[in-house]
């Protein structure tokens, strides 16, 4: 079994991604892998997926064809808008199409990211264990490459019996974090305003980082001091020497020297990545059992 | 160059980094003992085979160490760090590499100037010494290795160069770089080398380890 895709358009930032490639942050390579994982792992279920990788778009949708071939996909992640053949569907949702078949999927109410699964597996190589796409680093997916349109997509391998899944039910509320490893070097006043002010997400994001608009100054008179460099995780945010903010993401940096106030915990860092620019945003901190345990009851 | 006795542990401040990692830090500025204290740690982490553990990545003055939550709680990881930390170290005899450089960036005479020294004294300086590879990190394959003596340690650049080449060889903050793939540095870029540490395709992927010692040559 084997069939072909070809990408017709795709907005800025279209990647593959997998599981990503864990435990080389000792070489200087941060892992990448999906911006959100449990809508990652979503559309899996729908479309029977067989292997790992798919494909992660942004905002603006993506319209692919196939060009031969029968498989199934399944797509979900934030809320886009979507159709085949020009006829819409369910978002979450999955579909078999053959060749000759168009989707076509468009911005919708909320979210960044999307995702592409598909039942047999993505024909490219592993880099490292992965074919999770780092720009950054130029590794993986399509010659380390964001997809582009008339890029083709070769797919093998059967596809095994697709899931049904709910619907993301949109959460809200602040996003919670652990103190971060230089917490300390901030006073007791700017972490007060930390966990009272509202900041608002900014245009500046992408697979790296999302920076945070301090509209209440909370880090305007903090001094930073320039500290050694430490080995840096996804979620893990930085106070930049301007005062910025910054949430580091799948493709972050794999040290970093700028000052850490907190961690964002595993449970709400995929609900940050779907927060859109001008959304406005506030920091809770929870302690690392009370993160734990949140963890288990989500997966 | 050692300045560490691991008979005598340096304290130690074990912090969770997230709900997933915890970062063993030895102090919070970059000096010697620091660095070599991250290295034993790291080294003595991969061999003690504790379950749970995920990935340890040792860096300049720290430990990051990944793990697995349900299978290790923080407070038992952090128990069994601490008593890692009171072992006696099992001494590793570090490789040395020799490394060829063309020492003709375009920042070298500059910083040979501002050390007070020609440009061929600089170089003799330079690599008077082996250097230790003290971590990598920044980018794939990037090592940091050091410390250089008091007297060769210079800030770095004011302005930053947008991207040097794989092989660019860089000065700052008493420490010698050697770049990997193409990035935008801060650093003063002395000149050129052939070797690769980072080959996307090898396993590993990079050849040069935390550790290991360096041996700077000049070449024409």
């Amino acid at each position: 079994m084997s069939a072909r895709l070809r990408i017709l358009r795709a907005g800025p930032l279209t990647t593959i991604q997998d599981g990503g490639r864990e435990g080389l942050l000792v070489h200087g390579i941060s892992a990448s892998g999906p911006m959100d994982r449990s809508s990652f792992d979503r559309a899996g279920r729908l479309a029977g997926a067989s292997a790992e990788a798919g494909v992660e778009f942004t905002q603006a949708g993506i319209d692919v064809a196939v060009e031969a071939g029968t498989l199934r996909l399944g797509w979900a992640g934030g809320a886009f808008v979507i159709s085949v053949n020009g006829v819409a569907q369910d978002w979450p949702g999955s579909a078999e199409l053959h060749a000759g078949d168009r989707l076509s999927i468009t911005p919708g109410a909320w979210g960044n990211y999307g995702y592409l699964r598909f039942g047999p597996g993505l024909d490219l190589p592993l880099v490292m264990g992965s074919q999770s796409t780092s720009t950054r680093a130029r590794l993986g997916g399509v010659d380390g490459r964001a997809l582009v349109a008339g890029d083709v997509l070769k797919l093998v391998g059967q596809g095994k019996a697709p899931e049904a899944v709910e619907a993301a039910h949109r959460q809200d509320g602040p996003i919670r974090f652990i103190w971060g490893i230089h917490a300390r070097h901030f006073t007791q006043n700017v972490r007060e305003k930390f966990v009272t002010a509202v900041f608002r997400i900014s245009p500046m994001m992408d697979r790296m980082g999302v920076r945070i608009v301090d509209e209440n100054r909370v880090f305007e008179e903090a001094s930073i001091l320039s500290l050694v460099s430490d080995p840096i995780l996804p979620g893990d945010i930085q106070i930049l020497g301007d005062g910025t903010p910054i949430v580091l993401m799948r493709d972050h940096q794999p040290t970093g020297g700028y000052p850490r106030i907190g961690t964002i915990i595993t449970a709400d860092l995929d609900r940050l990545s779907q927060m859109r620019p001008g959304q406005t945003v506030a920091f809770a901190p929870v302690s690392v059992e009370h993160a734990q345990h949140l963890l288990r009851s989500s997966a | 160059m050692s300045g560490f006795d691991s008979a005598t542990p340096r304290r130690a401040e074990i912090l969770p980094l997230g709900d997933c990692a915890l970062l063993v830090r030895f102090g919070e500025r970059l000096d010697d003992a620091a660095n070599q204290a991250a290295l034993v740690l790291a080294d003595r982490l991969a061999g003690a085979g504790i379950m749970g553990i995920k990935e340890i990545v040792p860096s300049l003055v720290s430990v990051l160490v990944r793990y697995a939550p349900e299978m290790i709680g923080p407070n038992r990881l952090a128990g069994e760090i601490a008593l890692l930390l009171g072992a006696k170290a099992a001494e590793r005899q570090a490789p040395i590499h020799d490394i060829e450089v063309r020492f003709d960036g375009p920042d070298v005479a500059e910083v040979a100037a501002a050390l007070g020294l020609g440009v061929d004294d600089f170089i003799l300086r330079h690599n008077a010494a082996p250097l230790r590879v003290l971590t990598t990190g920044f980018a794939p394959g990037f090592v940091y290795c050091g410390l250089h003596e008091e007297a060769l340690v210079l800030p770095r650049r004011t302005s930053v160069w947008p991207m040097v080449p794989a092989g660019s060889v860089l000065f700052a903050a008493g420490q010698t770089a050697i770049v990997a793939t193409d990035i935008p540095t801060g650093w003063h870029v002395i000149g050129q080398t052939a070797f690769r540490n980072f080959r996307p395709d090898a396993d590993p992927p990079t050849l040069l380890r935390a550790g290991d010692l360096i041996r700077f040559t000049s070449v024409p």
